[in-house]
């Protein structure tokens, strides 16, 4: 298969929202840049490539207004000249410095304090501060009681008022499928573990912590995913930070995209190989790396790369896009490659059964070689788990420093994970799993629909339960966060550094215990908020998914 | 009444100009010394326009011809 031809299936073509196309034309682009607001259907840029996806794979990545882009810039210029006055009133002592700072006899040393982190914490994060770490004291479930506190100065410290603001709807909390509860099966089940093995197990994997419900659950995992084998880990982050050094090492290429979360890039730096980036969930930009890394081979002696490891997620939580599974699959057999499959967001959530994006594109779990997930989001509990075949897993349960050396997972929490994932199968004898996925799958769509409806910007893929509503302007994080409170709903909001400076977000997790009373309430609240500060900046002119196909960075420029 | 709504009118306004010049975000000191040093800019700006205008437009009558 020639490159130009591997380009064409990777490229998509767009069309009037046609789900299925009958023949792929060559780059046919449709840019309604001023039509499309007078048009009744949006332009969905469907990638229905010769057969490798069933189904119209919807992305858009609308791209910032320009005056939207200046204001931004504007206010955090001013809030930068401010800051620099605040710091210099500080240095001087006219004022009173709250943060941490050197003592006296370390002024001649080389600054701690002086980097563009620290600036922005002390200046910009601080004044909007009482929009994170909320004290929550309830269960996180779709309605949740927050502590109210109060700041007198400016949000340096927090004062607690005594009051609890109760039944806030919850769009925050990563609770897909609705198992963060304190009442029913799990929750019983989860109790009666405590009361048999205690809650603490006081030893790792190795050691004494390998209990038998251990090795149920890890056969439970495996047999959800459809894989041969599974190990769990007790913490999510850990699972990722401390196996791929255990997979990768000097002398291997790790292929990770630009967005992976911080455990992947983590794992990756500790294992010693060679990382390289490519362009988030854009496969020209992979098919050119895998080329030129089986071409050139390893930097000074040209010699094969030992085993080249590509890194994804199934649904990256800032963006709220999915992996183009499919393509990347075909690109890992081509190549010889392997794949890396972090599935913390999208398993439960995504798929007709809820086993994740695998199941989402209708693929063989065997073509991907390490599936990694957390329990974390749509279980209700917490860890994370490794599912592959037989001799990776053996491999991992001797060689991974979580086996090794952490503690393995609470009694209660395994528990709580058997019951939903039984509950997720069917296999307590009750479709309420089945329904709790179709309910998800539901509310997405129509959460979605209706915030795009209104006129925000909202990005990733249509069928993602990650649903970030873009605020660019630093003020409104602040603000957003304020008002959606005062209105009784809790969101969850990120600015720099999680996200790019300018591109500051709200990003609600939809979940299958809301309700559409919920949905409409929340709805109708962010819709208000949104017209309060101004938030409907869409133009409804949706960029198509596929990343400039024609800039230089693609293979087809460079080919031949 | 009308002037309730024009008020309301208005501080949503003071409002939108807060959020975008994030002014929102510092302390009332801070706002009180963007603003002074914004009016007295614009108030500068004005002055020297009130100031100079019949003179520019006088020259640029004396240059279209429209005037000897």
């Amino acid at each position: 298969m020639s490159a130009s031809s591997a380009a064409k299936w990777a490229n998509g073509e767009a069309h009037h929202c046609a789900p299925n196309c009958a023949k792929p034309e060559k780059n046919a682009f449709w840019k309604n840049n001023r039509d499309c607001c007078f048009l009744d259907e949006q332009v969905h840029h469907g990638a229905c490539n010769g057969g490798l996806y069933r189904r119209p794979f919807k992305e858009s990545f609308e791209e910032t207004p320009m005056l939207v882009a200046v204001f931004t810039y504007l206010g955090y210029g001013i809030l930068t000249i401010f800051g620099y006055l605040r710091d210099f009133l500080r240095e001087w002592k006219i004022e009173k410095c709250h943060i941490a700072r050197e003592r006296e006899e370390q002024k001649d040393f080389v600054p701690l304090y002086q980097d563009f982190e620290n600036f922005y914490t002390r200046n910009l994060y601080m004044r909007i501060r009482d929009s994170w770490n909320r004290p929550i004291c309830s269960v996180p479930g779709a309605k949740v009681d927050i502590v109210e506190r109060v700041s007198h100065n400016y949000n340096w410290t927090f004062d607690y008022s005594g009051k609890v603001v109760k039944e806030v709807i919850n769009m925050g909390s990563y609770n897909y499928l609705g198992f963060a509860e304190n009442t029913g099966p799990c929750a019983e089940a989860a109790a009666e573990a405590a009361a048999k093995y205690g809650v603490g197990v006081s030893s790792t994997r190795q050691e004494m912590g390998n209990l038998s419900r251990h090795e149920e659950l890890e056969k439970l995992v495996a047999k959800f995913l459809g894989v041969e084998s599974a190990m769990t880990f007790g913490m999510g982050f850990a699972t990722n930070s401390m196996n791929i050094p255990a997979l990768a090492g000097k002398g291997c290429l790790i292929l990770s995209d630009e967005l992976n979360h911080a455990s992947l890039v983590l794992g990756a730096r500790l294992s010693g190989s060679t990382i390289r980036v490519f362009k988030h969930n854009n496969m020209q930009s992979l098919e050119k790396l895998l080329r030129e890394a089986i071409v050139h081979g390893q930097p000074r002696t040209r010699r094969p790369w030992r085993k080249i490891l590509i890194l994804v997620e199934g649904i990256y939580s800032m963006e709220g896009s999915i992996v183009r599974l499919p393509e990347v699959i075909a690109l890992k057999k081509k190549y010889k490659a392997y794949l890396y499959l972090d599935e913390a967001h999208s398993i439960g959530a995504l798929g007709p059964w809820g086993r994740g994006v695998v199941d989402y594109f209708g693929l063989n779990p065997s073509d991907v070689d390490v599936m990694m997930g957390t329990f974390t989001k749509s279980f209700g509990a917490a860890g994370g788990y490794i599912g592959g075949k037989k001799v990776l897993i053996d491999y991992l349960r001797t060689h991974s420093h979580s086996a090794v050396y952490a503690t393995s997972m609470s009694p209660p929490v395994v528990e709580q994970i058997i019951t939903s994932m039984k509950c997720i199968m069917g296999e307590d004898g009750t479709t309420v799993g089945r329904e709790r996925v179709q309910q998800l799958a539901a509310n997405t769509s129509y959460f979605r629909r209706h915030l795009q409806d209104m006129g925000f910007i909202i990005y990733g893929n249509h069928d993602s339960p990650v649903v970030p509503l873009m605020l660019y302007m630093p003020a409104k994080i602040g603000a957003f966060g304020r008002e959606m409170l005062q209105r009784n709903i809790a969101v969850v909001v990120v600015g720099f550094p999680a996200t790019p400076i300018i591109e500051s977000r709200a990003r609600f997790c939809v979940s299958a215990a809301h309700t559409r009373a919920m949905l409409d309430m929340a709805l109708s609240t962010i819709s208000e908020v949104g017209d309060l500060l101004q938030l409907k900046y869409s133009r409804c002119r949706t960029v198509p998914s596929l990343d400039r196909p024609f800039d230089e960075t693609t293979y087809e420029e460079t080919e031949e | 009444m009308a002037l309730g709504a024009a008020w309301k009118q208005l501080s949503w306004f003071y409002y939108q100009y807060l959020l975008v010049t994030a002014l929102y975000m510092l302390e009332p000191w801070e706002r009180t010394v963007f603003n002074s040093l914004l009016i007295s800019v614009a108030g500068m700006a004005v002055y020297t326009g009130y100031v100079f205008m019949p003179q520019h437009i006088m020259a640029i009558l004396h240059y279209f011809e429209v005037l000897q």
